[in-house]
């Protein structure tokens, strides 16, 4: 964080403005009040007011890295009555030093100069409670400028992974297929055409009724990707294999929704839609160390050379989980022969509300 | 005498609805039903069917590209849930298309239509043929070329293409162990093929910039490319200036 003081020309002209004030105001005590002759009022006020200004500007240093939180408020008070201290000798003992050196012959200035400490102490302690307070007013103001910027960001990201999510959601090859689909299971057998209209809708109100933050259990999740894959079977049959295995622990553990979704879509995409031979999906899950191990394997033909994905699923599950858990590394993916696994491990959240 | 027909989907419930509304079309027989682009190119190739229901997207070959690789096609009748492109192509050339799921109706339609064209001799279909036209106005950098040869279809994937010289009205495609002829003009595979990676070095040649092993003089004022597969490509004036540009020299 820059300086205060020295953010722009008009705020070192407030700064040393506000000092000529103060000095302006000492001196005219001095010289009208008192009656002290007019070089030695200048001499003092401009002494004194001159090396505060000074330590005004070394005190950012100070309430830069003593910011307070519940935990180091002693901490912090011990630092700035240390720094304090240590300003007030300094301060004064300078300004002594060069005062009674340069008027050394006028006791009576000599008298007051003495006698006037414990005022100049008082009004040290003040003149740093302000400075002190106004640097603190600053960093609070400006870091609640940026916690709204960065906010604002978060909610623009989580809009667009709505989005994109509610895109993948209605995919609209997955849905006219199945509803093609359904049209002929009508005319050969309409008890599984039934089946297929309950299995389609309770997908896409599952899909609808949830948005980018919420979260359920992977049980839940995972009855609804069974519903996927088991529409996707009646198009595809035996090309399709699907299988999952996972701890009985692992099915009450909160996941966010619709995450897992997206990987069987791709699976789903570039295994079976471009396969002529069977093609299996595995989904294995474990609890690990605080942590949810799913891993996702599905077979693929290398031959197909297919047009690539954008990989919009992937980088959108990669910044849900960056938004969600503050992590962006939690997500990885392997190629190897006619094989794609993507490994997934997901924090212990339980009960998580974002 | 009955129009021989085949069913080409990797769906079986798709395929079941087309075969149990043909039931009411006699003058309609169905010769076999194949369930991705290769089984369904060779069922083409060997019964030469009058009429075939092609689905736009299969494995191996999609129903745009197999098309592509017909000499001479048959009645076609398009299938597709949802691919705007192929979409696009087929109203540009007042091409019957039926969008899955479609009525009754709506297929009877397409079939009467075909029958009528079949019945009027019209078997190469002009708006078919300007279909193909159209799809090579693709924008879109191709991933893999389907190339046959007189027994076998297969497919390229761009990666694997060295060279390509052209040969009259074709294309030879190489790579490390084969070559391919395509029928397909050297303009079309210079904007088809991403020109960050296949460079018009020549008149005759593109190279695939990851396969060039050397650049060293043709005689005098020329220069030619040496690919790592040991080919010699002259490269012209102009070819070689984008050469040198491509590859940042």
């Amino acid at each position: 964080m820059q300086h205060p003081v020295f953010l722009n020309t008009r705020s070192v002209s407030v700064y040393f403005g506000l000092w000529a004030l103060i000095a302006g105001v000492h001196f005219s005590i001095y010289y009208f009040f008192y009656f002290i002759p007019i070089e030695v009022s200048m001499a003092d006020s401009l002494v004194f007011n001159f090396l505060f200004c000074g330590v005004g500007i070394s005190m950012w240093y100070i309430v830069r890295y003593t910011i307070p939180d519940q935990k180091n408020i002693w901490n912090v008070v011990f630092n700035h009555i240390a720094f304090l201290t240590l300003a007030q000798v300094v301060w004064i003992g300078l300004s002594y030093t060069i005062l009674s050196t340069v008027f050394r012959s006028n006791k009576v200035y000599i008298d007051l100069l003495v006698i006037s400490i414990p005022f100049k102490i008082i009004v040290g302690i003040i003149f740093y409670a302000v400075i002190a307070l106004t640097y603190y007013l600053f960093i609070y103001y400006i870091n609640l400028q940026e916690k709204v910027k960065v906010e604002s960001r978060l909610r623009e990201v989580l809009k667009e992974t709505e989005l994109n999510m509610l895109k993948s959601q209605i995919n609209p090859h997955f849905l006219f297929n199945s509803l093609n689909s359904i049209s002929s299971l009508t005319i050969t057998n309409p008890d599984k055409a039934r089946d297929m209209v309950i299995k389609l809708s309770d997908f896409l109100r599952y899909s609808v009724s949830h948005n980018a933050t919420s979260f359920t259990t992977l049980e839940k999740e995972m009855a609804n990707i069974s519903r996927y894959l088991e529409i996707e079977k009646v198009r595809f049959g035996d090309k399709l294999i699907f299988s999952f295995n996972f701890e009985g622990t692992c099915r009450s553990h909160q996941i966010p929704v619709m995450l897992l979704q997206p990987l069987f879509e791709n699976a789903i995409k570039h295994g079976v839609y471009e396969s002529t031979e069977p093609v299996s999906i595995a989904m294995d899950c474990e609890y690990k160390e605080g942590y949810l191990e799913i891993s996702i394997v599905n077979d693929f033909d290398p031959n197909a050379h297919a047009r690539k994905g954008t990989g919009i699923g992937l980088n959108n599950i990669r910044e849900r989980l960056r938004l969600l858990y503050k992590n962006d590394k939690l997500i990885r993916t392997v190629v190897e022969g006619n094989r794609f696994s993507v490994f997934l491990s997901l924090p212990n959240t339980e009960n998580k509300k974002v | 005498m009955p129009l021989r027909t085949i069913l080409i989907d990797d769906e079986q419930p798709a395929r079941d609805i087309v075969k149990h509304y043909l039931k009411d079309f006699s003058e309609i027989e169905i010769l076999g039903e194949f369930t991705d682009g290769f089984s369904g190119l060779k069922a083409i190739q060997e019964m030469k069917p009058d009429l075939v229901f092609l689905d736009v997207q299969m494995p191996k070959l999609t129903g745009l590209e197999l098309l592509d690789l017909l000499d001479q096609p048959p009645l076609i009748i398009f299938s597709t849930a949802y691919d705007q492109y192929a979409i696009k192509a087929f109203e540009m050339n007042a091409i019957d298309y039926l969008l899955k799921p479609y009525s009754k109706e709506r297929f009877t339609q397409a079939v009467l239509k075909a029958l009528a064209q079949a019945g009027s001799g019209d078997r190469l279909s002009a708006p078919v043929q300007n279909l193909v036209k159209t799809l090579e106005e693709n924008p879109e950098f191709l991933q893999r070329i389907a190339v046959k040869s007189r027994h076998k279809v297969s497919v390229v994937p761009i990666d694997e293409i060295i060279y390509l010289e052209a040969e009259g009205d074709y294309v030879m495609i190489y790579t490390k162990d084969a070559k391919h002829l395509k029928e397909k003009t050297m303009k079309y595979f210079e904007t088809h093929l991403d020109p960050g990676q296949f460079i018009r070095i020549h008149r005759s040649y593109i190279v695939n910039a990851k396969f060039i092993d050397r650049i060293e003089y043709y005689d005098k004022e020329n220069y030619a490319v040496l690919t790592k597969n040991g080919a010699k490509l002259r490269a012209s004036t102009s070819g070689y200036k984008i050469l040198k540009q491509a590859l940042n020299m």
